[in-house]
């Protein structure tokens, strides 16, 4: 058999390379990763227009968006904007396709849960109350009666 | 069969209140119990946690690190462990028959195993021999065991444990016959008596023939008892660790501790046959040996001896994690076609040159 | 014990199923075995205990999604099989793609191929029991998937190609990286051929050992380092060159039978570490002239349909040729996607190759094929 003259961590190049768990102490945390990595998704709700372009590209299906007509024509009020991370495969095509740029990768990859719901994470607003309504038909009306005053 | 030299066993005996006369059958059940709890345990623990962290540092890891300082507590860590583990709901007999089979067999080589100079249990000229039998009763042991699980691993496994066993014993026999030709008796207390403390005065560099010897026994052992990297009854890759592949919980570790145990012992018996024994410089013995203390004496050839055992057994170890393991087939077939011719020229070349000597 | 038939009852062979799952299998495959004694004497394949659907699913979803199901068509090494299907679909849609672009795919296909022969070295040296070896493998191959992530952010799951380029151009200080990787790893190769090509016991238990002729080669269709390592002189590389693999300077190394046979377990394994050896110097080739431009075609929307046709393309993965047919009828989803895998071929090898070689052998032939079961089953 050949005599293996394996060193015990001579040199630079046979050091231990194991990390412990992420730890903040000892090594890595999300702050090392690079800096395109994928991790968990986070949705910058008010920036969002609701156009559900990510839920059309999305190749697993894991995105759910619900809108409704909001105080302003251009956007709509998002209602439901539920990731499943269960289902979801960090492929980034959804974060490329959104237009506004609210949908973004964190650096977290710590995802871990006790129950397969707990994965689901809610960014919606959730439904718009009355209140709400009868404020925006004010505001719209008073827009409306200050462009007519110009 | 008890040896003269049981005087530290009555001294012991007082030690833990035994009342004087009681018969010599229970001074030497004690003191097996007593070297099973306080040698031979504490070494598997030792062993185990030195082989993960040797492994560890030939693998660019980091090895146990969690349990007590630097991880020292990983052995005990692991038994808690394995003993919580849930009892599978059927029950074979036939297992747990050949398990305890096995585990006696094995265990009963405690009697004969030397220990120093004044723990010699069982100390004749059959003394060195008795081990075989045990390692031949453990290799049927271990294939009833296999072929009563009912399990392809098993069957396989069982029979190629029994293979390399009749493979391995017979040059493991011959060379072992070289030392006794050296020292002129299979007594330990006489072959240990023919070397000294010094390397130079021990059995492995007396000639070339015993140096033959001595790879012969060690390989051999290897092949004997299936110890890695000569371990394809065991082999993980096919048959999922053969016998072991249906053992759990306390059944697997009295197993793994089992062929801990007979690694432990062909070690021991190597270094007391080729690698000085427990001989320390006669400036140390003599001092210590009429002062009275003895028992200080004892206790500092255990610790020389396992030093050594230690040592022979990381080197096994290193070379087993680095190389492939190899196939049975294999195995069986150098054993018998490159061991034993070996062993029977370094036979014939002891006898030479001892009859030399002797003119 | 004649029947009518005249087939005879073979009562002196034992027979075996391993499988679905089982340590000596790369992948959930089933074997059934029949032994005489530990000697393999007939062995049948059953495998698609790994199907996914993944063909149906392209085209359930829109030619965007597709690339992240190609994906996933052999985890190990995805980069393979989102280029086949870029390809493909570039030929369809007439999409040019620019240089640097194909110097990106390249770059990332020969890192793939480096990492997917560390992976298959791994297996084998879990084969063969040398459990030192897979922590230096693994540790490098560690870096190459830092290098995956630093340019696209995954590991394994790429997602990084698009039709007509590359999703991102790559990052500061990456083609330096990627050097000092190759720098490690032509290092690092002294070691495995201490360990691995002059280790008398690895070479106990590879060297002729389930040999491939060239008839069976040929007979089952096998491509790759499996009929390279058997003297058959096939890489789609120099043949079909793609992605501008015709500019560059390689030689694609083949068996010789160092191990006693042409084509033995020892061949198979020698192959894939010259290959590694020839990734590099491919990469060193790549990276030293990094042609400047765009890192994607400008004429190429990525929300514009591809044009109804179709058309087939193959490359060379890590583990042979790898093809993939695309029809579109011009809708907004693929019409059907269809690939033509390596690993089949291989499985297809198996039963004539394991006849007459002992139990023990089993992981360590299997393991020298380089079984891809997920891209086998899709």
């Amino acid at each position: 058999m050949t005599a293996f003259p394996y060193l015990l961590r001579w040199g630079d190049l046979r050091k231990e390379v194991t990390e412990g768990y992420p730890d903040p102490i000892s090594s890595k945390t999300a702050d090392d990763l690079p800096t395109r990595s994928r991790g968990l998704l986070f949705n910058e709700i008010d920036r969002c227009t609701g156009c559900k372009a990510c839920e059309e590209v999305c190749p697993c299906h894991c995105i759910r968006v619900e809108e409704q007509p909001g105080p302003d024509p251009s956007k709509s009020w998002v209602t439901v904007f539920d990731v499943d991370f269960s289902r979801c495969i960090f492929c980034g095509l959804c974060v490329e396709v959104c237009q506004p740029g609210s949908l973004v990768h964190t650096r977290q990859y710590e995802g871990a849960a006790y129950d397969v719901s707990d994965l689901v994470a809610s960014f919606g607003r959730g439904p718009v109350t009355d209140e709400q309504r009868t404020k925006w038909a004010l505001r719209r009306k008073l827009g409306e009666s200050d462009g007519a005053l110009k | 069969m008890i040896s003269a030299e049981n005087s530290w066993i009555v001294a012991w005996g007082e030690a833990f209140g035994l009342p004087e006369g009681v018969p010599h059958w229970i001074y030497s059940a004690a003191a097996l119990i007593f070297i099973f709890c306080f040698v031979i345990v504490p070494c598997g623990g030792l062993m185990s946690y030195f082989e993960r962290k040797l492994s560890a540092d030939l693998q660019a890891r980091v090895g146990p690190n969690r349990a007590g300082p630097a991880g020292i507590l990983q052995p005990i860590a692991d038994l808690l462990k394995l003993l919580q583990k849930e009892a599978r709901s059927e029950w074979n007999w036939k297992e747990s028959l050949w398990l305890s089979v096995h585990t006696m067999a094995l265990f009963s080589t405690l009697a004969v195993l030397p220990l120093g100079s004044m723990a010699l249990l069982v100390n004749t000229e059959m003394s060195v021999f008795l081990p075989f039998w045990s390692a031949l009763v453990l290799a049927l042991g271990t294939m009833l065991l296999g072929l009563s699980q009912n399990s392809v691993p098993g069957w396989f496994g069982g029979i190629r444990v029994a293979a390399q066993t009749l493979a391995g014993s017979f040059p493991a026999l011959i060379s072992l016959l070289c030392t006794g030709v050296r020292s002129g008796s299979f007594r330990w207390s006489a072959l240990a008596e023919s070397q000294g403390f010094s390397p130079w005065d021990w059995t492995v560099v007396a000639n070339p023939f015993q140096l033959v010897a001595f790879c012969v026994f060690v390989v051999s052992g290897l092949v004997l008892l299936a110890i890695a990297p000569l371990d394809g009854g065991l082999s993980m890759s096919d048959i999922h660790g053969g016998v072991s592949s249906h053992l759990y919980g306390m059944r697997l570790s009295l197993f793994r501790f089992g062929r801990f145990y007979g690694f432990f012992f062909w070690s021991v018996i190597t270094v007391v046959l080729f690698l000085g024994a427990w001989d320390l410089p006669s400036q140390l013995v003599i001092p210590l040996r009429m002062g009275g203390a003895g028992r200080l004496l004892a206790f500092i050839e255990l610790a020389w001896l396992l030093i050594k055992t230690f040592a022979l057994m990381l080197l096994i170890i290193w070379i087993a994690k680095v190389n492939s393991r190899s196939r049975v087939d294999q195995i069986t077939d150098f054993a018998w076609k490159v061991l034993s011719p070996f062993s029977l020229a370094a036979l014939v070349g002891a006898s030479l040159c001892a009859g030399w000597r002797a003119f | 014990m004649n029947d009518s038939n005249g087939e005879v009852l073979r009562t002196d062979l034992t027979s075996w199923t391993i499988g679905p799952y089982h340590g000596s299998l790369p992948a959930p495959m089933k074997l059934c075995l029949s032994l005489d004694g530990e000697i393999i004497t007939d062995c049948e394949v059953e495998t698609g205990f790994l199907h996914r659907g993944l063909e149906k699913a392209c085209e359930l979803h829109s030619w965007k999604a597709t690339v992240a199901y190609a994906d996933h068509l052999d985890p190990e090494c995805a980069v393979f099989g989102e280029l086949v299907l870029c390809l493909a679909v570039e030929q369809l849609a007439e999409i040019e793609v620019p240089l640097r672009a194909q110097c990106i795919r390249v770059v990332l296909a020969e890192l793939a191929r480096i990492s997917g022969h560390l992976s298959f070295m791994v297996r084998m040296a879990k084969a063969v029991g040398s459990e030192t070896i897979i922590h230096y493998l693994l540790r490098d191959r560690e870096k190459i998937l830092d290098l995956f992530e630093l340019l696209t952010g995954a590991r394994f799951s790429l997602n990084f190609l698009r039709y007509g380029g590359v999703s991102a151009d790559v990052t500061d200080g990456f083609i330096e990286r990627v050097l000092e990787v190759c720098e490690l790893i032509r290092i690092r190769m002294k070691e495995y051929n201490d360990l691995f090509t002059f280790n008398f016991g690895f070479l106990k238990r590879t060297s002729e050992v389930a040999a491939i002729s060239k008839n069976l080669v040929s007979h089952c269709g096998m491509t790759g380092p499996n009929a390279r390592a058997s003297g058959v002189s096939i890489d789609v590389r120099k043949v079909f060159p793609y992605s501008g693999y015709d500019r560059i300077d390689f030689e694609i190394p083949l068996g010789h039978g160092e191990g006693g046979v042409v084509g033995d377990v020892h061949d198979r394994f020698l192959i894939r570490l010259r290959e590694i050896t020839q990734s590099m110097e491919i990469l060193k080739q790549l990276l030293d002239v990094v042609p400047a431009g765009d890192y994607m075609s400008t004429k190429c929307d990525q929300t514009s349909v591809i044009p109804p046709g179709e058309s087939y393309v193959r490359i060379e993965s890590s583990r042979g040729l790898l093809g993939c047919h695309v029809v579109s009828d011009g809708r907004n989803s693929p019409s059907r996607v269809q690939f033509r895998t390596p690993t089949v071929a291989n499985l297809l090898a198996i039963p004539q190759i394991v006849r007459g070689i002992r139990i023990e052998d089993l992981p360590v032939v299997l393991a020298s094929l380089d079984l891809g079961i997920a891209e086998a089953d899709r």
